[in-house]
This record gives C-alpha cells, sequence and structure tokens, in this order.
C-alpha cells in the first residue's frame, strides 16, 4: 500500500530539492486518505509560508510531499498520523497558517510573544497574556479530583526547560500535558538572510549534546543545495566526530540516570569516562563541546590516541558489568517509562530509542542498555576508523535536504538558498516526537520516575522548540 | 590544596572554598554551558567540596543563569529569584547569558540577563569550561571576603 503513495508523491511536480514533489490539492487530500492503511512514517511537517511540506521516511531516499496554502490553510496530517498534531500547532504559531480538521492551539507560544505568527510576511502585534496561557485538565483528572503536580521548567537540573503538568488521581500518573517554548529562541527568524558560514554557527548551537549531528545535517543540505560535493576528508571527520559526540552523550544520561537512582558507583565512573571523551575532544579540536568542527580544520587530526582509547574500553566493560549487577542501574530502572515499538513507529520515533523498543520491552533499562552498547560500537569505531567516500550530491538547485544520526535520533535539515544566503530553513529533531509520545510512555508512572524518564530519552527541549 | 580529581588526568587544584549553595536555571540556550556546570557540579560533589548545586531556590544564596533569557522563562527567573531567601546574588555564565551572544533578543527572545541585571558574577565564553567556571566562583569568592 505504502508503495501506491509513494507513486503518487512521486507523481508530483519535481523541485530543485531531490526527493521532493508539490501536488496539487487533490492529491494531497488522496494522500491523506491512503496514508491511513500505509506504512510510510512520517519524519517532519514544516512550511516556508507559501507551502506546506510532509518528510516521509522511504528507502533508499526520503521523500518529501509539499502542498501549497490556500487561504483556509491546509489538510491536516494528524488525523491519519499522531506525530503531525505538534508540527501542525507550530505551523499555525509560527505562520498562523491552520490545519484544517486538526488542532490549532498554541505549541511554541504560550501567550507571551509580542507579535502572532512572527515568521508570516506580516506579523501582527499582539498585546499577549500577561499570566500566560491556562491549563485546561483532562477529564480524568478532573473526575478523580486527584493531586495536580508540575515539572519543570526550573527543576534546578542542567538541562533546557520545559513543563509538564501531571495528574495523579493516585498513586500513579494519569494525565500529561506538556507545555512547550520555554526554549524557543526563533532559530528560523534568525537564520533567513544569513550567509551559510554565519548560518552555520548558530546551527552549531541548536543543541549541545547533538551539536555534530545539527552541524553535519546542515552541512550536507549544503551541499545539496549548492550541488558540491562533501569531500572524503570532511565525510570522515563526520564519521569520527559524531561517534565522540555519541559516546560523551550518551555517558552523560548515563551519569545522571545512575545519580537519580542513587548508584553513586555508576555515576561516578560514568561521569570520569565523560571527561576523558571531553579532553579527548578538546586534544583534537581545541573544544571540548565539538561547536564549529563542521566542516573540520585542515589541521584537524582525526586520530585517538590508542592508550586512551584502550582506557576507556577498560572502563566501559565495567560500567556494564556495574549496569547489570544486583540492584544495579538495569534492576532498578526495569519495567519504568515504557516507549513500545508500536508508539514509536507511530511517531516516527527513530535511534536509540526507537532500536531499544524494538529488541526489548522498551522500557529505561533497554533505552540505557542500548545507549551502553553504542558507546561500545562508537569506541570500536574510533579505533578503526572506516573508509570514507565524497558524498555524492543529490539536487543542486538552490534546495537541499541533509540528515545525519544524532545520539537521540536523525536529525533532519532543510535549506532553500536564494542569492547565496538562507531564504528558508527547516530542522527536524528527535526530541519533538518524544514530547509527543510524553503522555503514552509516563501514563502509570511515578511522579517520583518522571525525571529517570526523561533522562533516559535523551529529550532535548532546545531541540524541540528551536 | 584540595585536588578536583574528575577533571582527567591531572585534576585541578583548588583554594580553600567557602560554602554556597547555587539554583541554575537554563533559561534559553543551546545548553552547553549547562553541560559544563553539570560536569562542575559532579566534580564538586564527588570531593565534598562546600559549592554545591541545589534542586530549589528557597535553600540557595546564588542564581546562577545560562543561556539567553526566552520571554517564556522571564517570569520563571523572577519567580526563582523572589523565592530565595535573605543576601542573594547574580551569577551569568555564558555569552548569551552575559550580553545574549548569538541568541540576541527578537520575537522570543529578550537577551542576555547580564546587560539588564546588575550581577555578580560575568563570566562570558561559549561555552566557559568547568575549571574557567569555578576559577570565576573562586575569585569572587576571595573579593568578598576581603570587603
Amino acid at each position: 500500500m505504502s508503495e501506491g503513495i509513494v507513486a503518487l508523491i512521486r507523481q508530483g511536480a519535481p523541485t530543485p530539492c531531490a526527493g521532493r514533489f508539490v501536488l496539487e490539492a487533490e492529491a494531497w487530500q488522496a494522500m491523506i486518505a491512503g496514508l491511513s492503511a500505509a506504512d510510510l512514517p512520517l519524519l517532519g511537517l514544516w512550511s516556508d509560508g507559501v507551502q506546506v511540506h510532509a518528510l516521509f521516511h522511504h528507502d533508499p531516499m526520503p521523500l518529501v510531499a509539499s502542498v501549497v496554502v490556500s487561504s483556509g490553510g491546509y489538510p491536516a496530517l494528524s488525523p491519519v498520523r499522531v506525530g503531525a498534531r505538534a508540527p501542525e500547532r507550530i505551523i499555525h504559531d509560527l505562520w498562523g497558517i491552520p490545519a484544517i480538521r486538526g488542532r490549532c492551539d498554541p505549541w511554541l507560544d504560550q501567550g507571551r510573544w509580542p507579535v502572532a505568527s512572527p515568521l508570516a510576511a506580516h506579523p501582527a502585534p499582539t498585546p499577549g497574556l500577561p499570566e500566560g496561557r491556562e491549563f485546561i485538565d483532562d477529564a480524568a483528572v478532573r473526575q478523580a479530583g486527584g493531586t495536580v503536580l508540575g515539572y519543570g521548567p526550573a527543576e534546578g537540573n542542567f538541562r533546557a526547560p520545559f513543563h509538564l503538568r501531571l495528574g495523579l488521581p493516585g498513586a500513579r500518573i494519569e494525565a500529561v500535558q506538556p507545555c512547550m517554548g520555554y526554549a524557543h529562541r526563533g532559530v528560523a527568524a534568525r537564520l533567513r538572510g544569513l550567509a551559510p558560514q554565519q548560518a552555520a554557527r548558530l546551527v552549531a548551537r541548536i543543541d549541545a549534546p547533538a551539536t555534530v549531528a545539527h552541524q553535519l545535517a546542515f552541512a550536507r543540505a549544503l551541499h545539496n543545495a549548492t550541488g558540491t560535493v562533501m569531500p572524503a576528508q570532511d565525510v570522515a571527520a563526520g564519521v569520527m566526530l559524531g561517534a565522540m559526540e555519541r559516546i560523551a552523550t550518551h555517558l552523560d544520561v548515563l551519569a545522571q540516570a545512575s545519580a537519580i537512582v542513587g548508584d553513586g558507583r555508576s555515576a561516578t565512573l560514568a561521569a570520569s569516562m565523560l571527561e576523558q571523551m571531553r579532553q579527548i575532544c578538546r586534544n583534537i579540536c581545541g573544544r571540548r563541546l565539538l561547536f564549529d568542527v563542521i566542516p573540520p580544520a585542515a589541521a584537524f587530526l582525526m586520530n585517538v590516541d590508542g592508550t586512551q582509547l584502550a582506557t576507556l574500553a577498560a572502563q566501559h566493560a565495567l560500567l556494564h558489568r556495574l549496569f547489570w549487577r544486583p540492584r544495579g542501574l538495569a534492576a532498578q530502572a526495569r519495567g519504568k517509562g515504557v516507549l513500545s515499538a508500536t508508539m514509536a513507529a507511530r511517531l516516527g520515533i527513530m535511534g536509540c530509542n526507537a532500536r531499544a523498543a524494538q529488541k526489548g520491552q522498551g522500557d529505561v533499562t533497554d533505552r540505557l542498555e542500548a545507549r551502553l552498547g553504542e558507546i561500545g560500537a562508537s569506541l570500536s569505531l574510533l579505533a578503526a576508523p572506516p573508509e570514507s567516500a565524497v558524498m555524492e550530491v543529490e539536487g543542486g538547485g538552490g534546495e537541499g535536504l541533509g540528515w545525519a544520526e544524532g545520539p537521540a535520533g536523525p536529525v533532519w535539515h532543510w535549506l532553500r538558498l536564494e542569492a547565496g544566503h538562507v531564504a528558508a530553513w527547516w530542522c527536524g529533531e528527535p526530541s519533538l516526537a518524544q514530547v509527543q509520545a510524553l503522555p503514552a510512555i509516563l501514563s502509570g508512572a511515578a511522579y517520583e520516575d518522571v525525571d529517570l524518564i526523561v533522562v533516559s530519552l535523551g529529550l532535548s527541549a532546545t531541540g524541540a522548540d528551536l | 590544596m584540595a585536588q578536583l580529581h574528575m577533571f582527567w588526568p591531572d585534576g585541578t587544584a583548588l583554594p580553600r572554598l567557602e560554602a554556597l549553595d547555587i539554583f541554575h536555571i537554563e533559561s534559553g540556550g543551546c545548553t552547553g554551558c549547562a553541560l559544563e556546570l553539570a560536569s562542575l557540579s559532579r566534580a564538586l560533589l564527588a570531593g565534598n567540596h562546600p559549592i554545591r548545586f541545589v534542586p530549589t531556590p528557597r535553600q540557595a544564596g546564588m542564581l546562577l543563569l545560562t543561556g539567553s533569557l526566552t520571554v517564556g522563562m522571564a517570569p520563571v527567573v523572577e519567580l526563582a529569584w523572589q523565592a530565595m531567601p535573605g543576601p542573594r546574588v547574580l551569577a551569568v555564565v555564558g555569552d548569551c547569558a552575559v550580553d545574549g551572544g548569538l541568541f540576541g533578543g527578537n520575537y522570543a527572545v529578550l537577551g542576555g540577563v547580564g546587560v539588564r541585571a546588575r550581577s555578580n558574577v560575568s563570566l562570558p565564553g561559549c561555552p566557559p569550561a568547568p575549571d574557567e567556571i569555578l576559577a570565576a566562583l573562586v575569585r569572587w569568592q576571595a573579593a568578598e571576603g576581603k570587603r
């Protein structure tokens, strides 16, 4: 069935961006009708003010279906793809474009922006709501008359701000309302009109734990837009730096999770390994956090010292043993925060969280185990770097799409260049799908476990909000 | 002289530290500075040092901000500041918190708190390393001690 939808999309008008086709309104409607029975995961939905674009996962090449926005908006995808709910609300927040038969209540704008539809051609000033948006409690919470607890946006931790309103009619969480937008910085508005080099500096600072993935995806999109091949040296640097970033971010997650459950030995070991990794990054790139490393400077020597790698590998083996020991982190996190494979597929969640869900039941233990496994694989990759070839160009007509595997899942960048400057840009981050999955993941959890579950997902509000 | 051993491989020498409870808020950046603060927090905790990061502003003496201030976080920061007891000080760490950095004012961002409020500790950098953050805190403590 999905092949029929793919064929329908490919019948649309081709564009300068490889894999993107503009559909007539009727074809878009037919696509929505067909999607309900098709296995074609939605990875992203965005607008450039004139068209709305939907990115689908399809081998061997991703597929983008676009439709021109009419005066009444565009037919919503959310009735057939639940992962489209948040992007549709974001498109309405940023552009004022409604999704027909979709929700249009705010996702990012909590009533404090001084303008409505800030990315539209003529944003209208708005007085805003001094007290912000009010929550409307779920019927289950109202009827049960239970406790309502908040989580975030300021918990004294070291993560980006977001808020969860949690309804606990009894001992367990039943209703979850995410409130996003605290970390929204208007990155899309900032990038418009910038030269690619200036834009790359900003892109590197979208989300620090996944900065290499963002830089790499942006660089690939830029190469595709300009029709220039990415040199083999840059491709090799991307693989190595991506592995270093993955190790560091996974260790950070494991250190946080261990500290939350009170496993001091694991927490100290993971934190110590993390510091070693940051020192390695500084020795190679001059930066502990790998900002502004793509494209790599000519002086970069992408070789990690074998002794350091051997030390890390030995510590990784010890961390693995500590993880699985009786009453260790694995035992304490078992059964908490289940993200099922079905839910992951429905929301377009990919990366290590989806792999964990496919391998086991998808709880916190499975996710942390997946991260431990990826640390080992990345250390092996650093010890024996693969041969890299130039990245072939797809497209080249001033518009490009690129992706890279980040620590929490694939990161997508799309951009359109006009006169050598960024005219439109979009970023797809795994965190947005994770936020949408939170009500299902946290349902039935104890309030005390919320922190652990959020940490295990690698959820980054700064990536979700942009 | 104490050592901060988790900063591999040599550790960082520490002078005598005074007790300080810090409440940290990431007010809208890339979380790079927050990651470095997390490294510092773990090292201080592992070494039983008297500077610590606390989970509530009600027991904090210092409010430490990282990231540019978004319009959504402005009331949150204000509430945290008002909830802090007694004499309190403000620290801004990283380019974004000091002057906005790459994330200056727009419809969603007010800019750096460092240019809007008087801060006691101001440390630029994108991001500053944990030992630089600690050195700034120690310098401030030493300057306060001389008064």
